[in-house]
């Protein structure tokens, strides 16, 4: 089949370059619409449930909210696991559907059981699907900021509550529309309230209550529409504007009439602009802000998207009011391109070193160029693929291309062409005919074709324990292994069909097999090398054995991680606060963050989000704070090449120096995937289910002792779920009695006081902002006064709050959080200096001695070590049959068992030069040297395959071993030496380079750079050493007939 | 040769490297430099004395805005705010009426007019001596009610109400919690929703029967109204001084945190803050007493003491989802 393609590719060479160009032509059109993206999306298909419930404590939002969503959302197709949250006045449930779900699929599902599951819960509760987005979905985000002089039109200066107004109502609109934005997400300011805020005294007076004030409200606030009437032919629709519109109307309001005067509510209350309740804030350099987030639909282009979301801000910033400025302190695009400029510069430059190369070795620079080509027409390809595929266009899927491994094969195949065109132009003495040169070519690339095809296969059967990775290890690693794949399938079919074609209709004119110097050098250094290396061949194995060992020692001492994070330019600083602290006291400690480190030079600025914002997203309680700051330019810092580690340092000091607060410095996009794929993300995390929470804190902390006391265990912590203060009022049935109230007439005065009522809404063109009655300020926040609150009586007169209720205060619970339907408490822990494995079953057996549980409480466990057992379950599978695949596939190449161990015995040589350049660069073990180590072992086999295959060429046309050896040795160094230059040489921008991005390639840059030193001196030295010795015996016989041939 | 030479001096050069601890990058993790930080923290708590303390510069404590104040006496009043109306004083009030009946001949005073004792307010004929007489103001006050016109018969009934409102009352509602604190003769702080009229005056009488409504006993503070801005009928709010004694330990009520389950002062010792539990005594919400755990003198952290308290328990700070 081969053979006729090639003979096809040959003969029919103008259709093959023209269909070359047509699939080049598709690549370029995929590659306009490829998502591109700094890293690769790790979020699961997950579905959040926000149910916002001002003004509900934790337990009731459990009981009244989180457990009947819950409830409704149960046995929904493809659903893995749901785990809900319920906070001071949010609750959060979290639908993860299996991998490969439809999003929108699963979205109405839900969508449908909440409709269903609404008419359960309380009045005015509404359940919200959060964005369509995903970890990756916050590309942009700005703040709203004003200018000391700016004023507003009634002559104030812009405050928090104008700046939200303007965010609310002007910019968010506007950014809604642009395409790929599914919501732009606020926090910070204040959103504008009217607020009545009755004196109680002067309530009392008069005989009223909050309810008369409320009823008043709503009943002097509505336009109505009454239908129309017909006149003289006409009709005059009829409607009744009764809307107030601002304060003085609003104060006008009659409640209640007194010896026939009129009570207006100026009378008993003040009416002002007033802040709304909130359950977040922004603060940016130290000062409150508004902040505003972009936040991306699934699946767009995060470089378009972010791209318009900032020119139309830039548009919207020029209708904003004097002094008003809409300022980008966050973009995407920035990332993604620097990330994706590194990827295309190592590209480049890599492309560039190998054409150079090929130049010098081949000495022909039709050739050169050709073999070139193959580079940019399997990129295109690749483009296609990815587009099929789905798979992402970042710094993960495009890290591991090597162009050097990419034309490996064409090389190979297109510098034996010229060898044996010109070998035979030297026959004839004369230039070759079209068919001469055909058939040439034919059998020069029948002959180098098998080891080519063999390396492809290697590498793509290497890869296969990627691909069955799952989780966000899969997430993160499978892109790249499909685009290894798909871009050599690429280079493979190109190099069978292309090249060949290409090389008949090009190379047409005198080939001299230009021995230049390179070569000619290489090959006077080589020819004595390996002549002592043959002699002290046993010396060379034993040493390359000791080699082998001693690097596998080095390999097990060295330090290891999962990815090289991805040096983002920017940090994420999580500041974290007991529980329990105010919004107001977490802002101030932030002001405090952001003031000690704004200053710096390298600082460009620093902004938080405190607590939750409007679309709570990301639910976090007012004592957390997620802090970025943003640096700016290398070459605007003092000293442009201070390396980022001393900066953090520096940043950390000085946080550090600022009491109240722990933190964790991670980055934007780190700290975002870490909070929506959390679980439990530490090593071993074990689950307690149950109904009590105190039960359920008490098992928590038994079983944190029993961890303590394990050997091995590091930072075990028992989640937090007590700690918020709360005052609570429980009223005296007795009191009550006395008294003759309901619970509820207390219940509704204190939240109408403290919380607040709404009253309805004054309008302002579309603009629409809340009227509520509540206490003063001053008065809300004092217990003293608050157990005098009156509470009115059926009879007249009144009774203060605390003669009815009791006052306390006390923690609460902080948060409850449910995991399918249960409540559940997480003891997590991590483990050092031990195997996991062994660890968890000593866990295991001790918990369940020591720890008695009491009935209907059960244990889980889960963590990391759930997705390493079944990883390395798979891997011990998998990597064994790959193994023997690959083993197979030599066998099957060369059909005897001992050629295939040969070559097979070089893949552990090669990696230990992968080993050696990681050490020596202070590099730890990681999953990206990982796929560096299997593409190495591509490479080494292909040298192999090119060496053995030429010995045994040599031995059937009748030579000795020895000979065969010598000759076939000479004949292959310069394809193994182009082989290793391009492959290393491909790669060696990416392992030098230093810009956003490198760190996550440079692992595996530096494992095949050294690998390829290490298994090309193995090729050339020690497998010929090898061959000597396994056919000593044989020496004499003529190798059985080579299967090679006939297998095809 | 060569290769072999080469390869010995490699195997010698890793052998010697080798030897060194294998190099581990130090991960910039921040996640376990906080948790170590909460570890640490915990450590000390157990070397020193079970407690946690916490040591800030001088630095620290000035940026994050600590107040540090010494414990000493201060002088606590304590108070009782309760709702109350102004009444005029009873005791204060006459109705005047014609000694003898007659008619009315003359009205010379209005409601709202001042009148002086011994003023003319109307004259009458008398019916029997058909004389004329003055009805005076039997005391100096404010006309509150006049049922005389001129013509009218007097009859029995009262023609003129006049009160002394130079004092007022204020009638104070008590509940049941209150009614033992409240004696007479305590001092009490009036309000009216106009925040510039305040008064002071000292509680003349607490009533021995309640009501049954709403379960309140009246108390009457006695009020100077020179200024005639107290009126009767208006609504107050009163602070009712239960107490007023100079303690001799005292810290600033916003120096008290919950702690574990105690209520403690961060007391500055050499080695930083340490939370002191203490018992508390008498407050009135700016000061409060201090029973137990304190000495005079030690410096305790007042103002903004929240960010000592935030900064012993940050290592068991995290994000839970």
């Amino acid at each position: 089949m081969i053979d006729s393609l090639l003979r096809l590719s040959i003969a029919r060479r103008w259709v093959v370059v023209f269909l070359v160009l047509v699939v080049a032509g598709i690549g370029v059109w995929n590659y306009q619409r490829l998502p591109i993206d700094a890293v690769p999306d790790i979020t699961n298909v997950q579905v959040q449930i926000n149910t916002q419930a001002p003004g509900y404590s934790p337990l009731e939002v459990e009981q009244r909210i989180t457990y009947l969503v819950e409830v409704s959302i149960a046995g929904l197709p493809h659903l893995e696991y749901t785990r809900s949250l319920s906070r001071y006045g949010l609750s959060q449930v979290t639908v993860v559907f299996e991998d490969g779900t439809d999003i929108y699929f699963a979205r109405n599902l839900i969508n449908e059981r909440l409709q269903q599951a609404k008419s359960q819960l309380p009045d005015g509760i509404e359940p919200e699907m959060g964005p369509i987005a995903t970890g990756l979905g916050e590309i942009f985000l700005y703040t709203v900021h004003a200018d000391a002089s700016a004023r507003q039109p009634n002559g104030q200066p812009y405050d928090a509550t104008a700046l939200r107004t303007l965010q609310d109502w002007v910019i968010r609109p506007q950014l809604r529309q642009v395409p790929g934005v599914t919501e732009v997400n606020t926090i910070g300011g204040y959103e504008r309230q009217y607020h009545v805020t009755p004196d109680p005294a002067r309530l009392l007076a008069f005989g009223l209550t909050f309810d008369d004030l409320v009823a008043a409200l709503e009943k002097n606030n509505a336009n109505i529409g009454a239908g129309y009437i017909e006149r003289n032919g006409e009709q005059y629709l009829i409607r009744s504007p009764g809307q107030v519109a601002d304060i003085p109307s609003i104060e006008g309001i009659i409640v209640a009439h007194r010896n026939g005067i009129p009570v207006t509510i100026r009378d008993v209350a003040d009416v002002a602009y007033g802040k709304q309740l909130r359950t977040g804030a922004a603060t940016r350099d130290g000062e409150e802000t508004v902040l505003g987030t972009a936040v991306m639909l699934i699946a767009e282009n995060s470089r378009t998207v972010s791209k318009a979301v900032a020119e139309k801000l830039a548009e919207i910033d020029k209708t904003l009011p004097a002094g008003i400025t809409a300022d980008p302190v966050y973009d995407r695009t920035v990332l993604v391109e620097k990330t994706i400029a590194t990827v295309q510069k190592n590209l480049l430059e890599g492309a560039i070193l190998v054409v150079a190369v090929l130049l010098l070795m081949l000495g022909n620079v039709r050739a050169a160029l050709l073999t070139a080509m193959v580079i940019p027409l399997s990129m295109l390809m690749l483009m296609t693929g990815m587009v099929q595929s789905k798979v992402s266009a970042n710094l993960m899927s495009l890290g591991a291309l090597d162009f050097g491994l990419i034309v490996d094969g064409a090389v190979i195949i297109v510098e034996n062409c010229i060898l044996r065109l010109s070998q035979r132009q030297h026959r004839v003495g004369r230039l070759l005919d079209l068919h001469e040169r055909m058939e040439t070519v034919f059998q020069a690339t029948r002959e180098v074709f098998t080891p080519s095809l063999v390396s492809v296969l290697v590498v793509i059967l290497v890869n296969l324990p990627i691909l069955a990775l799952t989780g966000v290890e899969g997430k993160m690693f499978r892109p790249m292994a499909m685009t290894v794949i798909i871009a050599l399938l690429a280079a493979l079919a190109l190099s069978l069909t292309f090249v060949p074609a290409a090389v008949a209709l090009f190379l047409n004119g005198k080939i001299e097999e230009k021995e230049n110097a390179i070569v000619r050098g290489a090959r006077n250094l080589y020819a004595p090398v390996l002549e002592a290396a043959l002699r002290f061949r046993v010396l060379v194995l034993a040493a390359a054995v000791g080699f082998v060992v001693l690097c596998g020692w080095i390999g097990s001492r060295m330090g290891s991680e999962f990815i090289p994070n991805l040096d983002e330019g920017d940090l994420a600083v999580q500041a974290l606060r007991i529980p329990g602290t105010s919004l107001s006291q977490s802002l101030e400690m932030q002001f405090q963050l952001e003031r000690a480190v704004k200053d710096m030079p390298e600082v460009r600025t620093y902004f938080s989000r405190v607590g939750t914002a409007e679309v709570a997203t990301d639910p976090m309680p007012p004592n957390i704070s997620d802090g970025y700051i943003m640096l700016k330019d290398r070459e605007e810092w003092p000293d442009p090449k201070r390396p980022k580690s001393d900066l953090v340092r520096e940043i950390e000091e000085k946080l550090e120096a600022i009491p109240g607060n722990a933190f964790e410095i991670s980055q934007p996009i780190q700290l975002r995937f870490n909070e929506l794929i959390s679980g439990v993300r530490s090593d071993l995390g074990i689950k307690v289910y149950g109904d009590d929470l105190d039960q359920l804190l008490k098992a928590g902390n038994a079983i944190a002792r029993v961890l303590n006391s394990i050997d091995g265990a590091d930072g075990v912590k028992v989640e937090q779920v007590a700690g918020l203060p709360v005052l609570s009022v429980e009223p005296n049935r007795a009191a009550l009695y006395r008294y003759g109230l309901n619970v509820a007439d207390v219940q509704d005065v204190l939240a109408a006081a403290t919380g607040g009522e709404e009253a309805g809404q004054i309008f302002e063109g579309d603009q629409r902002f809340a009227v509520i009655v509540r206490l003063p300020e001053q008065q809300r926040g004092d217990i003293a006064s608050l157990s005098r609150l009156p509470i009115p009586l059926a009879a007249g007169g009144y009774v203060p709050l605390g003669e009815v209720a009791t006052l306390k205060l006390a923690p609460g619970p902080n948060q409850i959080s449910r995991e399918n339907g249960k409540r559940r408490l997480v003891v997590s822990s991590n483990v050092r200096g031990r195997d996991l494995g062994g660890f968890v079953t000593e866990a295991r057996a001790k918990i369940a001695q020591e720890v008695q549980l009491p009935t209907g409480y059960w244990l889980e466990y889960g963590g990391t070590f759930e997705q390493l057992e079944s990883a390395s379950q798979r891997l011990t599978l998998l990597v064994p049959v790959t193994l023997l695949m690959i083993f197979a596939l030599l066998l099957l190449t060369f059909g005897s068992a001992k050629d295939a161990a040969l070559v097979f015995s070089g893949v552990p040589l090669a990696l230990t030069g992968g080993v050696i350049a990681l050490w020596l660069r202070d590099i730890p073990l990681s999953i990206t040297a990982g796929v560096g180590f299997i593409t190495l072992s591509g490479v080494a086999v292909l040298t192999g395959v090119v060496m053995v295959s030429a010995f045994r060429d040599k031995l059937d046309a009748g030579a000795s071993i020895d000979t065969a050896i010598r000759e076939g040795a000479m004949l292959r160094l310069r394809p193994i030496l182009m082989v290793a230059l391009v492959a290393a040489l491909g790669f060696l921008p990416m392992a030098l380079n230093t810009s956003t991005g490198a760190e996550v390639q440079r692992p595996l840059a530096t494992v095949v750079i050294g690998g390829i030193i290490s298994s090309t001196l193995l090729t050339l030295l020690v497998l010929p050493g090898l061959y000597r010795m396994a056919y000593r015996k044989a020496a004499s016989v003529p190798a059985a007939e080579p299967a090679l041939h006939q297998s095809h | 040769m060569n290769t072999k030479v080469m390869l010995i001096a490699l195997l010698v050069t890793l052998a010697g490297c080798g030897s060194e601890s294998a190099p581990q990058k130090p991960s910039a993790s921040a996640e376990h430099s906080a948790e170590d930080e909460g570890h640490e923290e915990d450590g000390d708590q157990h070397e020193e004395s079970g407690e946690g303390r916490v040591a800030l510069s001088e630095e620290q404590v000035k940026t994050a805005g600590i107040g540090l104040e010494q414990v000493g006496p201060a002088a606590i009043r304590e108070t009782l705010p309760v709702y109350g109306a102004i009444a005029p004083n009873a005791e204060r009030v006459r109705d005047v009426g014609a000694r003898f009946p007659g008619i009315i001949r003359n009205v010379s005073k209005k409601i709202g007019d001042e009148v002086r004792q011994g003023e003319t307010l109307a004259t009458v004929e008398s019916n029997e001596s058909l004389q004329t007489y003055p009805v005076v103001a039997p005391l100096s006050g404010t006309v509150i009610a006049r049922n005389a016109n001129s013509g009218e018969q007097t009859g029995e009934k009262v023609l003129f109400a006049i009160a002394d409102l130079s004092t007022v009352w204020v009638e104070l509602s008590l509940f049941p919690r209150d009614i033992a604190k409240v004696k007479v003769g305590q001092i009490v702080q009036v309000g009216a929703s106009d925040p510039g009229l305040q008064g002071e005056g000292k509680i003349v009488y607490v009533a021995p029967f309640g009501t049954s409504a709403n379960q309140t006993l009246t108390a009457r503070v006695l009020l100077d109204n020179k200024e005639r801005r107290w009126a009767p009928g208006l609504y107050v709010t009163a602070n009712v001084t239960l107490s007023q004694s100079p303690v001799p330990l005292a810290v600033r009520s916003d120096a008290l945190q919950s702690w574990e389950e105690n209520t403690v002062v961060f007391v500055r010792g050499d080695e930083g803050f340490e939370p002191r539990p203490v018992q508390s005594g008498r407050t009135d919400g700016q000061w409060v007493e201090i029973t137990q755990g304190l000495q005079a003198g030690e410096t305790y952290a007042a103002a903004n003491s929240f960010i000592v308290k935030a900064e012993l328990g940050k290592g068991s700070a995290e994000h839970g989802h």
